[in-house]
């Protein structure tokens, strides 16, 4: 009987002490943020607006500290993550880059050395034109443009093998044209080159092209979304980011194609840790800096975290490995 | 221990050479020829190498050249020194100190590795007595420890000595 | 004249006590980063941003750039004193500025960087004031044929002024490129040079091959010479600042051709380093005094600070007016705009006239500041100097490996910068000219991005360098530029000895 009861005491304790912990963990020293791109870059905003967000309303009150690791295209980010196993005090901002550039490239880490906390955010993705001088209107127009001289074409993007040359691949898959990609060190150069005519067309977040937009120098075509975009205040020509037609609807049938804003941590994250991080950043989506943050890049505010980012990570990881395996992009051991 | 400045020549020559024959190596792993649409990502890498190989062989050629000829005219051709014995061990007695205080700093972190080679530096390099030289590394240590952590939030290698302290 | 009705109203905002006082701040914090290698002004202006989270706009942006004039000069003072430059755009001063210094003349050598800086950074302002709604519409004609012309003029312009053996040139240029292509390549993707090891994916960094080559390679030399910075002795005399500041204007032609290629390269995608070198060897080349360069000339320091400060203040323009930036240092700046709320982009002027013209209008104010405080720190500087090579030595060893470190907080880049200080010693000693390597290694992987870029875009037609009236004068003042040394060469053919080889910027071991 005494031996059941100490059993039972134990089995309580053995129950209680992990939720005690649960709810006891807290940072007690800087926390450092390594974005997986230079200053300036997309990830690097990312993580200076929830660092922002959680030091204005002292969601942290320990100091943050940002890095960049932007080397090998955000891959130096992960590796750093693996030599830095299950220490709760470094955390990694990225898209889906993180699962995804192992795909194309021998790298040394692996979706196994990090465990997701969440996707904040996702950031739609635009066809950009410049109207005056490659005299396209429109979706119809671009694949009429398209189609008069294959490969002629050339439509530019943030880097190589990455999500902009993805989604151009997608383009021409299901409309049947050849475009050519150039590559830029990032969307905003790209955007430069068509707003001055260098170049037809590219594909961008939509912060990026927004302010040449509004110039006159770029119009959006379509967006890759399988619904239009909420923001329904007037940017630019009467339209606002509501008035953009999907791809779809558009006449180019390529599927939802956002790209989620991710962090991460070390692989083996003491689970109070991580819960406490999920609880943190759930937070930090609802701050006003993080909902203008939003707002600004027309981003569509959809939180995952837990399971339901482990899901999305696998089907999105599926989804990258299936086109990169049409393309030919996948490494030569897969 | 006389190194003549005609050998270190050819022995840098050679070694820039190396590194050639291995960027030339490097770069027909990605492919190098010119494409349709430009040249392959390793063309321009495998004529950089190629041309490091040729300046190479360039100086090699050189320098013998010059050898020979210094031979011809004057007998001692060797005359022009790159470095002796006396000055050999001064750089070492200057260079291998730096190198176990960056080893010394990959384990225990970079505040006690500077710390330790500045005393050492101070102590026997210089010749100070021990307790300004250690005053002098403690200085040095703290001083860098402000303005990178608390200044400018620039975190270094702490290493397992300073974390057991609960320095982080 | 709109602008300067505009500028008036920017004073107004930007000339009030508390944006001063930040002005004061950031210049003496730009400093302390500047100074240190490894910390550079992209470091400290993205240290800063946090801080600005909680300002307004125009005095968030106040300090950013009063941080970044700071450092710009502090960077040249690390040049100019133990060769080291804080800074990319720094290299070339330590060509002539480290020779002045070890003569004995540091004093001399900071005033003349920091003023000629100074006139230069007042050049790029005065530009962007009277230029702004022109330069946003010429930047927009650049495309990758463009671009990969101004890098060529860049390459050209240099080229030919390296004396010593052609081989070893040669040599020295092309490690350098290969030195700038290990890493992922972006036109492909694919990684190169990297071996497959892990620590080469991120390419090698520009400052670790500088704080070895020039850092850690000069101490090693110094070592060998005796334990001694020779000559640093200096007497420290308060009149030599003053002496030096009216010195300047005896220079007016390196100043205002320094200036122009200066601006020229900040509007362009050129930037403050490839500005500073180009206007260094078009020094050598035109100016009088020409041949002097690389001992200790003062033209020689002239020439690149005034064009390194005129390019870093153009900079500016680009990153506002298009949202490309165009040094590392905007691209920080950048971002924090967009976290303050504010898109750069070809609206902000119109959009956000206030802050453009509070900036602008802080543009002249932070530089001045600048120059003074600087100038107030010139006798501490030439004073560090005084103390024994035993004590200084070990400090600048420390100063060099925690730069290295904080690059990017890898313990493998110290390696990597300890192995480029043997190079930089053994190639110093053998007469290996260091600056092709330097350029080579900043615009090589730029240069040949572009290229690539421009190949896609015509389909591998090389004429498109030649396509339009832009591309193709820059193709051909580079041509020019390349064949000028042979040119004049035949020109003087037979006219006794040449004279401009003897005096190579590294021609100076001992």
């Amino acid at each position: 009987m005494p031996k059941h009861a100490l059993t039972a005491l134990a089995l309580c304790l053995g129950l209680a002490a992990p939720s005690v912990a649960l709810a006891e963990w807290k940072p007690n020293r800087p926390v450092e943020f390594v974005a997986a791109a230079g200053p300036g870059g997309g990830t690097d905003t990312f993580a200076r607006v929830v660092q922002s967000a959680l030091s204005k309303n002292e969601l942290l009150t320990t100091p943050i500290i940002v890095s960049n690791k932007a080397g090998g295209s955000g891959a130096e980010t992960f590796i750093y993550a693996k030599t830095n196993k299950s220490d709760p005090y470094k955390l990694y901002f990225g898209t889906q880059d993180a699962y995804v550039l192992p795909l194309a490239n021998k790298l040394s880490y692996s979706l196994k050395d990090l465990t997701p906390i969440a996707a904040m955010v996702f950031d739609p993705f635009i066809l950009w034109v410049n109207p005056k001088t490659s005299g396209i209107e429109d979706v119809k127009g671009f694949i009429a443009k398209a189609k008069e001289a294959p490969g002629q074409l050339k439509l530019g993007g943030a880097k190589a093998k990455e999500a902009d040359e993805t989604l151009m691949t997608l383009i021409e898959y299901s409309t049947g044209v050849d475009l050519t990609y150039i590559p830029y060190k990032s969307g905003s150069e790209a955007a430069i080159q068509v707003a001055g005519g260098h170049i037809t067309a590219n594909v961008n977040n939509p912060s990026e092209s927004v302010e040449q937009w509004k110039a006159g120098v770029q119009k959006p075509l379509c967006v890759f979304e399988n619904e239009r975009l909420a923001d329904t205040t007037v940017i630019a020509d009467g339209m606002s980011w509501h008035d953009v037609p999907t791809c779809k609807e558009a006449g180019i049938a390529v599927d939802s194609f956002a790209q989620p804003r991710t962090i991460w941590a070390a692989a083996d994250l003491p689970p109070e840790a991580l819960a406490y991080y999920t609880d943190l950043f759930t937070k930090a989506a609802a701050a006003p800096e993080f909902k203008s943050y939003q707002e600004r890049g027309a981003q569509i505010p959809r939180l995952l975290t837990g399971d339901a980012f482990k899901d999305f990570i696998k089907k999105h990881e599926a989804s990258y490995a299936e086109i990169y395996k049409r393309n030919g992009w996948l490494r030569a051991e897969q | 221990m006389d190194i003549s400045r005609s050998t270190m020549d050819i022995a840098a020559a050679c070694v820039t050479a190396a590194v050639g024959a291995v960027v030339c190596y490097g770069a027909t792993l990605n492919g190098f020829a010119w494409g349709p649409s430009g040249p392959e990502p390793g063309y321009f890498p495998f004529y950089v190498g190629c041309l490091i190989i040729l300046g190479s062989a360039g100086t090699i050629v050189q320098t013998l050249l010059r050898r020979n000829a210094a031979g011809h005219t004057a007998g001692h051709a060797d005359a022009d020194s790159f470095l002796d014995g006396e000055r050999l061990r001064t750089i070492v007695a200057f260079f291998l100190p730096i190198v176990a205080m960056v080893a010394v700093s990959a384990w225990l972190g970079l505040y006690i590795g500077m710390g330790l080679y500045i005393f050492y530096a101070l102590r026997v390099a210089a010749g100070f007595r021990t307790l300004s030289s250690l005053l002098a590394a403690l200085a040095v240590v703290a001083v860098n420890f402000v303005i990178f952590e608390k200044l400018f939030m620039v975190p270094l290698l702490k290493g397992p000595i300073l974390e057991a302290f609960g320095i982080y | 004249m709109g602008n300067f009705g505009q500028l008036m109203d920017g004073f107004a905002v930007a000339l009030t006590a508390h944006h001063l006082m930040i002005m004061v701040m950031g210049v003496l914090l730009g400093l302390v980063v500047g100074v240190l290698p490894g910390l550079g002004a992209p470091n400290g202006v993205s240290l800063l941003l946090p801080l600005t989270f909680t300002m307004d706009p125009i005095s968030a942006i106040i300090l950013l750039t009063s941080m970044y004039w700071g450092a710009l000069f502090g960077g040249s003072t690390t040049s100019i004193l133990f060769n080291i430059p804080g800074e990319p755009s720094s290299v070339a001063t330590t060509f002539d500025g480290y020779p002045l210094a070890k003569q004995g003349q540091a004093a001399r050598a900071l005033t003349l960087a920091f003023t000629s800086a100074g006139i230069g950074a007042l050049t790029g302002v005065l530009v962007i004031t009277l230029l702004s709604g022109w330069v946003a519409n010429f930047a927009l004609r650049f495309g990758a044929a463009e671009y990969f012309a101004v890098y060529f003029m860049a390459f050209a312009s240099f080229i030919g002024m390296s004396g010593g053996s052609p081989f070893k040139t040669l040599v020295s240029m092309m490690l350098g490129f290969a030195a700038a292509t290990v890493g992922i390549d972006t036109i492909s993707g694919e990684a190169r040079l990297t071996f497959e090891f892990d620590e080469l994916i991120g390419g090698i960094s520009f400052l670790i091959a500088v704080i070895g080559l020039f850092g850690l390679g000069e101490l090693l030399l110094t070592m060998e010479e005796g334990l001694k910075f020779e000559g640093v002795k200096a007497k420290l005399d308060i009149r030599v600042i003053a002496r030096t500041v009216a010195e300047v204007p005896r220079y007016w032609a390196t100043l205002i051709r320094s200036a122009l290629i200066g601006c020229w390269m900040g509007i362009t995608p050129g930037g403050p380093t490839a500005a500073s070198f180009m206007s260094y060897a078009l020094g050598r080349r035109f100016s009088r005094r020409g041949r002097f360069f690389g001992k200790g000339e003062p033209e020689g320091i002239v020439a690149p600070e005034t064009a390194d400060h005129s390019a870093g203040s153009c900079a500016l323009l680009p990153m506002l007016a298009l949202g490309i930036p165009g040094s590392a240092t905007a691209a920080v700046m950048m971002g924090g705009l967009m976290i303050w709320g504010l898109s750069p982009g070809p609206m902000l002027f119109t959009s956000q006239p206030d802050f453009v013209w509070g900036l602008i209008a802080s543009m002249y104010m932070g530089n001045i500041i600048a120059v003074v405080l600087v100038l107030a720190t010139v006798p501490l500087f030439a004073f560090i100097l005084r103390a024994p090579f035993t004590v200084v030595g070990p400090l600048i060893t420390v100063v060099c490996v925690i730069g290295a470190y904080t690059v990017a907080n890898h313990m493998f880049d110290v390696w990597l910068a300890l192995g480029f200080g043997i190079v930089g010693y053994v190639f110093k000693k053998l007469d290996y000219p260091l600056a092709p390597f330097v350029l080579a290694m900043v615009l090589g992987d730029k240069a040949e991005d572009s290229f690539r870029q421009a190949m896609l875009t015509s389909d591998g037609s090389p004429a498109i360098f030649f396509s339009n009236g832009l591309v193709a004068t820059m193709m051909g003042l580079g041509l020019l530029l390349l064949c000028l040394p042979v040119i004049s060469a035949l020109i003087k053919g037979g006219r006794g000895p040449k004279d401009g080889t003897a005096a190579a910027p590294e021609g100076r071991s001992a």
